[in-house]
C-alpha cells in the first residue's frame, strides 16, 4: 500500500495539498512464496500420491499386479502418527492452513495434509502382514510404540529418527525374516516343524511371502515417505506465518525498485485470540 | 497471480493423480497392458489389434479354441473389448462341452470372460450377429454356462447326450 499526494490547482493558490488517494498496490511475489507454492502444490502431494500408489502394488507371479487399499486399522494409526508428528512439530497446521493464508492456500495445505494422511495409512499397511495372529501382532506393536512417542513427546529430529527406526524393523521383519522363514522348500525338517506350527496355532500365523520386487518397491516407498514427511513445511517456511514474514527485511529481498517497502512490510501479528 | 497458477496447477495435478489411484483400486488391473488399456478405455480411446481378432475368428471357426484365445488375448490385452471377451467366452463354453458332461473349470473360466464382456459393454448386454454362433446374447451365453454349473437331477437325463453343441 502506497500514499500518494495529489496536487490540485485550487482556487486558494497554486500547489495545495487537498487530498490523499490511498492505492493498493500488488505485494511482490517473493522466491520464498514460489517455491512454497511449488512445494505445498506439487512436490508434497505428489510425493505422498506416490507412497500411496507405490504402497498399494503389490508383484505376484507372471508378473500379476494388484493394489490393496489400506486396512481400516491402517486408517488408525495413521490418524496416531499425524497426532505424534503434531505433538512433535514436525507438522505444523498453522504452516498449512493458518486462518490468515488464502482459500487456495488453504485447500493446499488440505491437500497436503489429506496425502500426507492417505499415505501413513498406505505405509502401515505397507509394512503390515495381510492377515492372521501375526498381522494383529504388528498392530499391536504399532500401537504400543505410537503411543509411548506420543507420551514421550520427542522434538522433531528425534521423532523422525524414532519413524526410521519403526518402520525400518517393521519392513526387516515383514520383507526379510518372515520371508526368509516362510520360503517353501528348504529342506524337510524346516517344512515339517512349519506344517506342526500352523497346525498347532490352527493357521492364525499364516502369512503370505511378498514377492522379491514387492520387497524393493517397499524400500522405496518407505525411504520416500520418511523424506516427505522431513519436508513438511516448518512454520519459517510458510509464507505467511509470522515468523516467516519477520524473517523478511523491510525492502524484502527481491523487492522490486519501483516498489515501495511498505509494499512488503510484515503483516501484523495475529491476534493471540485468532491462535 | 503467479502461485495462484501454480496452487490451481498443483490442485488439478493432485486430483488426477489421485483419481488414477482410486481408479487402479476400483479397476485392480492385472498387468500394465490393462492398466494402459484401462487408461485408454476410460477416454474412449481404446481400440483392438483387428489383425489378431480376425486371427482369432479364424481359429474360433475351426475349433481351435486355445489357439483362438491367444490370439483374442494379443487382440484385447486389456480386456476391454465387449466383442472380444465375448468370443472369448464362447470359446470356452465350445471347448468345455461334451456330449455327456460339462467341464466346470472351463466353463467358470468363461463366465469370467463374459462377465468382463458385459463390464466393456455400455449398456452391460452384448449381443453378436454371428451365423456361426448359436447363442447370440450375452444373456443366453450366461444361462448356459449357470446350467452347464449346477449339478442336479437332469445330468442324469439320458435325452442329454442328443443335445446339439451351442
Amino acid at each position: 500500500m502506497t500514499v500518494e499526494r495529489e496536487h490540485s490547482p485550487g482556487s486558494h493558490g497554486a500547489g495545495v495539498d487537498s487530498e490523499i488517494v490511498v492505492t493498493e498496490l500488488p505485494r511482490a511475489v517473493t522466491r520464498e512464496e514460489t517455491q512454497a507454492a511449488v512445494h505445498e502444490s506439487f512436490t508434497l502431494p505428489l510425493l505422498f500420491l506416490t507412497v500411496v500408489l507405490a504402497g498399494s502394488l503389490r508383484i505376484g507371479q507372471a508378473p500379476r499386479l494388484s493394489f490393496h487399499p489400506p486396512s481400516l486399522m491402517a486408517l488408525v494409526l495413521a490418524v496416531m502418527l499425524l497426532a505424534v508428528l503434531y505433538r512433535a512439530g514436525a507438522l505444523v497446521p498453522d504452516a498449512l492452513v493458518h486462518p490468515r493464508r488464502t482459500a487456495l492456500e488453504k485447500i493446499s495445505g488440505l491437500i497436503v495434509l489429506a496425502t500426507l494422511f492417505a499415505a501413513a495409512a498406505q505405509v502401515f499397511s505397507l509394512v503390515t502382514p495381510e492377515a492372521g495372529l501375526l498381522a494383529f501382532a504388528f498392530n499391536v506393536v504399532f500401537l504400543v510404540l505410537l503411543g509411548n512417542t506420543l507420551a514421550a513427546r520427542p522434538d522433531r529430529s528425534q521423532l523422525l529418527t524414532s519413524l526410521l527406526i519403526i518402520f525400518g524393523a517393521a519392513f526387516v521383519m515383514k520383507f526379510v525374516v518372515l520371508s526368509a522363514v516362510y520360503a517353501p522348500g528348504t529342506g524337510l525338517t524346516k517344512r515339517v516343524v512349519m506344517a506342526l506350527f500352523e497346525g498347532i496355532t490352527l493357521g492364525t500365523l499364516a502369512f503370505v511371502r511378498p514377492s522379491p520386487a514387492t520387497g524393493y518397491i517397499a524400500f522405496g516407498t518407505l525411504a520416500l515417505f520418511l523424506i516427505g514427511v522431513a519436508w513438511l513445511p516448518r512454520p519459517h517456511h510458510a509464507p505467511h506465518h509470522p515468523e516467516f514474514r519477520e524473517r523478511l527485511p523491510a525492502d524484502g529481498p527481491s523487492a522490486p525498485a519501483h516498489l515501495p517497502s511498505s509494499a512488503l512490510a510484515p503483516r501484523p501479528a495475529p491476534d493471540p485470540g485468532d491462535r | 497471480v503467479r502461485t495462484t497458477a501454480i496452487r490451481i496447477a498443483g490442485l488439478l495435478t493432485a486430483g488426477v493423480y489421485a483419481g488414477f489411484i482410486v481408479w487402479l483400486y476400483a479397476a485392480q488391473p492385472r498387468n500394465l497392458a490393462e492398466v494402459k488399456g484401462g487408461m485408454a478405455a476410460s477416454v474412449g480411446a481404446y481400440t483392438i489389434d483387428r489383425e489378431s481378432f480376425d486371427r482369432g475368428l479364424q481359429f474360433f471357426r475351426s475349433d481351435r479354441f486355445a489357439e483362438a484365445r491367444s490370439a483374442f488375448q494379443r487382440a484385447d490385452p486389456a480386456q476391454r473389448d465387449a466383442t472380444t471377451q465375448f468370443y472369448v467366452a464362447y470359446s470356452f463354453l465350445r471347448q468345455g462341452w461334451g456330449r455327456f458332461s460339462r467341464d466346470d473349470e472351463l466353463y467358470r473360466q468363461g463366465l469370467a470372460a463374459l462377465e468382463r464382456a458385459m463390464a466393456a459393454s455400455p449398456n452391460g448386454h452384448v449381443r453378436i450377429e454371428d451365423s456361426n454362433l448359436t447363442l447370440k446374447s450375452s444373456d443366453e451365453v450366461r444361462a448356459e454356462f449357470e446350467r452347464g454349473l449346477v449339478r442336479d437331477a437332469s445330468d442324469l437325463n439320458p435325452m442329454r447326450v442328443f443335445d446339439s453343441r451351442p
